[in-house]
């Protein structure tokens, strides 16, 4: 019997009849370009949100998408099948994102103007919750706010997020990473991971607070 | 243990809400909420936010775009040809259909 130096991530069967993740990898490894394009197929949606969440840019995004995969299909032959190829593919998606994003910013005529602190709850001496902390806007959305203002205001809230903590939320709340994940793909330690989605979250909680109840001015 | 400020209790929120917190502190946590109404209301709105936020950055990908990813991938990758019909589009919302699994 053959020996497996690593053990294979478990993959959930289809439901769709399609092939698995796993078997698509092991054909595209063999030279199956028809196997990479449908794992190209399945995957394309969920690698666009995050580059265009994370960049703000369609041409950005485009560019990443195309990088990422093509960076996948070269480096194929180093996937062990030790993680999910969705994740794996994540996460060359995320380093080629950051890469851009980070040389944008040595760029000469790069913002510098990202918020040294993160908006959060305020509490009194004692360490209560100000009052201001205390309304439940927790029900209040609906379709009709999501597709205008509610979703317009979130947009710009996550935006305005300094960059190392919008895509620690952003591949932790929206697209489901682990925080393992992250904390790889980042270089960052699992604490550290937690710490930013912890004041990711706070700080968009408190725009999110102030659209639902506006300041009085 | 014992919570004796909302601070404590928001600062373990991130942990508390992934039930990740260990049973001690998440039971101490539970015992603050039972007798601080502002700090119920603060942990639905924290929870609330990660829902609305992954609902309104959801975004449809653009056909042209998958058009030039396909034209692109297939310069670069020998036998690469978009599948037609036979692999169904990914409902906008369903992240879980193709979001990276836990390793």
């Amino acid at each position: 019997m053959e020996e497996h130096p690593h053990q294979p991530a478990p993959e959930e069967p289809r439901t769709d009849g399609q092939p698995g993740d796993r078997e698509l990898v092991e054909r595209s490894q063999k030279g199956d370009g028809e196997a990479f394009a449908i794992l190209v197929e399945r995957h394309q949606r969920q690698l666009y949100r995050l580059a265009l969440r994370m960049t703000g840019s369609e041409a950005d995004a485009q560019e990443i998408l195309q990088e990422a995969f093509l960076n996948a299909y070269q480096k194929l032959p180093l996937f062990r099948g030790d993680a999910q190829f969705s994740s794996w593919l994540y996460r060359i998606a995320a380093n080629s994102a950051l890469m851009r994003l980070r040389r944008k910013r040595r760029a000469p005529d790069a913002l510098t103007d990202q918020p040294l602190e993160l908006a959060g709850p305020r509490f009194s001496a004692e360490g209560s919750l100000e009052p201001t902390s205390s309304s439940d806007w927790s029900q209040r959305a609906d379709e009709r706010m999501m597709s205008g203002q509610l979703g317009s205001a979130i947009n710009k809230a996550v935006e305005e997020l300094p960059e190392d903590y919008r895509t620690v939320f952003l591949l932790k709340d929206v697209d489901g990473l682990s925080n393992e994940d992250i904390a790889e793909s980042l270089e960052l330690t699992v604490p550290a991971v937690k710490s930013r989605l912890h004041r990711a979250r706070l700080a968009l909680r408190e725009k999110l607070g102030e659209f639902f109840d506006p300041p009085a001015k | 243990m014992q919570l004796h400020h909302c601070k404590e209790c928001v600062d373990l929120l991130g942990e508390y809400v992934e039930g990740t917190l260990p049973p001690d502190r998440a039971k101490a946590l539970e015992e603050h909420l039972s007798a601080c109404p502002p700090c119920i209301t603060f942990v639905r709105t924290y929870k609330a936010t990660r829902g609305l936020c992954r609902k309104a950055l959801s975004r449809e990908m653009p056909q042209e775009l998958m058009s030039s990813l396909s034209s692109f991938l297939g310069k670069h990758v020998p036998g690469f040809a978009r599948p037609k019909s036979d692999t169904p589009a990914a409902p906008e919302d369903s992240a879980a259909d193709s979001a990276p699994k836990k390793v």
